[in-house]
C-alpha cells in the first residue's frame, strides 16, 4: 500500500516515558449535526426547546463554575462567567429566533446563530481567537442538550481506548479506568496540569497541549500516543505500532532491589489519590514513600471524620502487607481553598501558615483527629505505617508535634482503643530544617527530603515559575550539599533517610543518590521500574566516589558532566 | 429633556475588556434600566460607531485592551448610576473583581494554566 498523504504526527508535551497504540475515543467533541428533515417545524415548539436547553446549560455552567472556583481558583472560574454571558447574548437570541421562523429545528438554529460570531472572532488574532473557542463551547453544550447526545462515559470505555479531549479535569480523570485506557491526549495543558500529574501517577502514556490540530483527529482512528517524545502519530506504520507495543511492556521488578554489591534500597511511590494504589503496586513499588492526605480534605463541605480517615489509611496499609506506607500529615495552606477551614488570604502562601504550622495552631483539632486515625490504622493495617510532618522549620515545632502524638496515644489508651505509635519522621523541605537536621534526627526514626520544596526554598525559585527554571534544579551544588548534610545528620543520629520528590524519580540521578547514602527513594509510580533497574546496576563504591565528586563541583554544569566520568 | 449621559473610561484590568471583566461589564449593563452603548474613544466621536453593551459578543469583539479608553453612552432613568457602576467595573484590577479568594492561584504549581 502506498504511503498515505494523511500519515501525520502531531506534537505536544509528553508527560510519561511510555507509549501505546490504541483507538481514538473523543470526549466531549463538537457534535456533527445531520441535515434537518424537509418537514417544517413549529417555531413556538422549537423556541421552547431552545429555552429549556438554555436553562439546562445555565445550570451546568453554574455548577462547573462553582466546582472550578473551589478546586482551582476564582480566577480560573471566570471563564464560566463569560460562557454564561454568551449564553444570554441578544445577538444569539435573535439569531435563533429568526432561524426557527425559517423552519430550522432548534439545534440547527443554534448552529446557525453561532456561525457568524464564531467566524468573526476566529479571524481576529491571539486572544480574540480564544473567544471563538468559548463560543464553540457554549454552542456545543446547547446542541448536546438539544440532541440528547450524551458525553462519553469515561468509566466505561472500550479496551485500548486513546481518549482525546480539550482538557481533562480532576473529575474526568477520577473516572478513567487505567486498565481500559491505553493513553490520552489533550488540546490544552502543560507538564504541571492536573491531567499530566495524573498520567504520571498511573504510568499512562499521555501527550498534553497538542493544540487545535488535535481536533481534526477522527473518532475510531488508530493512533500511537508517545509520552516520551510528545508525539501523537496518526495512522501509524506497522513498524511504529510494534515499537509502541514493545515500549509499553515495562520490565517491572516486584521484589525489593539492592545494588550490585548488595546494599538494599527501598524504592517506593508517591500517592495522592486512593485510586492510584493498584497502579502503584503494578509498577513494582515496595511501598508508599509519600502518601499525601490532602485528597481526604479537598472538595467537600466538612472535614473527614476519624473513621473515614482510618479506613483510607488501613486500605493503603493493606495494599502493601510486606511494605511500608509513609503518610504525610495534612499539608495545606492559603493556596488551596477549603471552605470549612479559615485559611488566610496570604500574599505569599508558600512562605505562610501551612503544613505543620497550621496543624500546631489553627488546625489542632484536625491534627489530633488525623493522628488518632493514624495510630489506630498502625495497629490494624497489614503493612508498616510511618508518619511524617511537613514543613518543619524548628526543633520546637517537632517537639510540639511529638507531644501531640503522645497525648493522642495516652487518650486512646484511656479509651481502650487498639492503637500503635508508628515510626515518626520529619520532612526536610526548608534550609532551616537542613541546619537543624542533627537535632531533628535525634528525636525521630527517619528524615525524608522533599526535593521540590527544598530546592524552591534553598534557591528562592518558585515552583511553577518558568523564568527561574534553571535555578530550580536539585543538582545545583547548594541543594546537593544541603541534601548531603541531611543524610549525614540522619545517619549520625541513628535515623534512616529517604527522599520524596522529582529528583528521586530520575534514573540518571539514582547512582548519585545511592552514593549520598539514601536508604529509601520515593517517586511517581511510573519511574519505579527504571529506578529499580538503576539501583541494581549501581555499585556503592563507585556511587560514593561519584557523590564525592558531585559535592566538590562548583557549578551545576560540573555536577552534570562529572556524572559520566 | 434627554436622559442620555456619556463618559470616557480607561480600562484597568490586565485582561482588557475580555473574559471575566467583560462578563461583569455585560452583567452590569443587563441589570441596569438604561440602554447602554459603547465604542472605542476617538477624537471625533461618532454615534454610528456605538455598539450595544448588553451583548457579550459585541463587547468582546471590540477587542479593548488594558490601558485603552472606551466611550460609554447610557440612556435611561438610572443613566448616571449605571455609568458610575460601569466605571467601577472597568477601573477595578481583575484580581479584585468578583469574589474574595481570587488570589494565590498563580503560585499553585499544579494549576492548569491553559484551562
Amino acid at each position: 500500500m502506498p504511503e498515505q498523504m494523511s500519515r501525520r504526527t502531531l506534537t505536544g508535551t509528553g508527560v510519561t516515558p511510555r507509549a501505546a497504540v490504541g483507538t481514538v475515543v473523543w470526549y466531549d467533541r463538537d457534535s456533527d449535526l445531520e441535515d434537518p428533515d424537509e418537514t417544517s417545524v413549529d417555531p413556538q415548539t422549537e423556541l421552547e426547546r431552545f429555552e429549556n436547553a438554555r436553562e439546562a446549560a445555565r445550570a451546568e455552567l453554574e455548577a462547573e463554575r462553582e466546582r472550578t472556583a473551589e478546586r482551582v481558583g476564582e480566577q480560573e472560574a471566570g471563564v464560566f462567567d463569560a460562557h454564561l454571558q454568551f449564553l444570554d447574548d441578544p445577538q444569539i437570541e435573535s439569531g435563533v429566533a429568526s432561524a426557527v421562523e425559517n423552519d430550522l429545528p432548534a439545534e440547527h438554529a443554534v448552529k446557525r446563530a453561532f456561525a457568524d460570531p464564531i467566524e468573526q472572532f476566529q479571524d481576529m488574532d491571539g486572544r480574540m481567537a480564544e473567544r471563538a473557542d468559548d463560543l464553540r463551547d457554549v454552542r456545543d453544550r446547547l446542541i448536546r442538550l438539544l440532541t440528547g447526545s450524551e458525553r462519553v462515559d469515561l468509566g466505561d470505555l472500550p479496551e485500548g481506548a486513546v481518549v482525546l479531549a480539550e482538557r481533562l479535569t480532576p473529575s474526568d480523570t477520577a473516572q478513567l479506568d487505567p486498565d481500559q485506557v491505553a493513553g490520552f491526549a489533550t488540546v490544552t495543558g502543560g507538564r504541571t496540569s492536573h491531567a499530566a500529574i495524573f498520567a504520571r501517577s498511573l504510568a499512562l502514556p499521555a501527550v498534553v497541549g497538542i493544540g487545535d490540530e488535535l481536533r481534526e483527529v477522527e473518532e475510531d482512528a488508530t493512533v500511537v500516543v508517545d509520552g516520551e517524545t510528545g508525539e501523537l502519530c496518526l495512522d501509524p506504520t506497522d513498524e511504529r505500532r510494534e515499537e509502541a507495543a514493545a515500549a509499553s511492556e515495562v520490565d517491572v521488578r516486584t521484589d525489593p532491589v539492592s545494588t550490585a554489591d548488595g546494599r538494599s534500597i527501598e524504592v517506593a511511590a508517591n500517592v495522592g489519590q486512593p485510586a492510584e494504589l493498584d497502579g502503584v503496586r503494578a509498577q513494582g513499588a515496595d511501598g508508599i514513600g509519600l502518601y499525601r492526605t490532602e485528597f481526604l480534605f479537598l472538595d467537600r463541605q466538612s472535614p473527614p471524620d476519624e473513621d473515614e480517615q482510618y479506613e483510607a489509611y488501613t486500605t493503603a496499609l493493606d495494599t502493601f502487607p510486606d511494605g511500608r506506607v509513609i503518610v504525610r500529615t495534612l499539608d495545606i495552606g492559603g493556596d488551596k481553598p477549603i471552605p470549612y477551614l479559615d485559611l488566610p488570604d496570604e500574599e505569599n502562601p508558600f512562605l505562610g501558615e501551612r503544613g505543620i504550622r497550621r496543624s500546631l495552631d489553627s488546625d489542632t483539632e484536625l491534627f489530633e483527629t488525623q493522628l488518632r486515625a493514624l495510630l489506630r490504622a498502625a495497629a490494624d493495617g497489614d503493612g508498616d505505617l510511618a508518619v511524617m510532618f511537613p514543613l518543619v522549620a524548628t526543633v520546637d515545632e517537632l517537639d510540639a508535634a511529638l507531644e501531640t502524638v503522645d497525648a493522642v496515644a495516652t487518650q486512646l489508651d484511656a479509651e481502650n482503643v487498639a492503637h500503635a505509635v508508628p515510626e515518626l519522621g520529619v520532612m526536610i523541605e526548608t534550609p532551616s530544617a537542613v541546619f537543624a537536621a542533627p537535632e531533628l534526627a535525634e528525636r525521630v526514626d527517619f528524615l525524608s527530603v522533599g526535593t521540590n520544596d527544598l530546592t524552591q526554598y534553598t534557591m528562592a525559585a518558585a515552583r511553577g515559575n518558568e523564568n527561574v527554571e534553571a535555578l530550580r534544579d536539585p543538582t545545583q551544588p547548594a541543594v546537593l550539599r544541603a541534601i548531603a548534610r541531611t543524610v549525614e545528620a540522619a545517619h549520625e543520629n541513628d535515623a534512616w533517610v529517604g527522599m520524596c520528590g522529582e529528583m528521586a524519580g530520575d534514573p540518571e540521578l539514582t547512582e548519585l543518590l545511592v552514593g549520598l547514602g539514601f536508604d529509601e527513594l520515593s517517586m511517581s509510580a511510573v519511574t519505579v521500574p527504571d529506578v529499580k533497574a538503576a539501583v541494581q546496576s549501581s555499585h556503592t563504591d563507585e556511587a560514593s566516589a561519584h557523590a564525592t565528586r558531585a559535592l566538590d563541583a562548583a557549578t551545576r554544569e560540573q555536577v552534570r558532566t562529572q556524572r559520566n566520568e | 429633556m434627554s436622559s442620555e449621559l456619556e463618559r470616557v473610561v480607561t480600562v484597568v484590568p490586565e485582561a482588557g475588556l475580555h473574559a471575566r471583566p467583560a462578563a461583569t461589564f455585560v452583567e452590569t449593563v443587563t441589570d441596569a434600566d438604561s440602554d447602554v452603548r459603547i465604542a472605542h474613544a476617538t477624537d471625533d466621536d461618532d454615534d454610528t460607531d456605538l455598539t450595544p453593551a448588553a451583548s457579550m459578543i459585541a463587547v468582546t469583539s471590540l477587542g479593548v485592551e488594558h490601558g485603552e479608553e472606551i466611550r460609554i453612552v447610557a440612556d435611561g432613568p438610572d443613566a448616571a448610576a449605571t455609568l458610575d457602576e460601569l466605571e467601577r467595573v472597568l477601573t477595578t484590577p481583575e484580581d479584585e473583581l468578583g469574589e474574595e479568594n481570587a488570589t494565590a492561584t498563580d503560585t499553585d504549581a499544579t494549576t492548569d494554566t491553559n484551562a
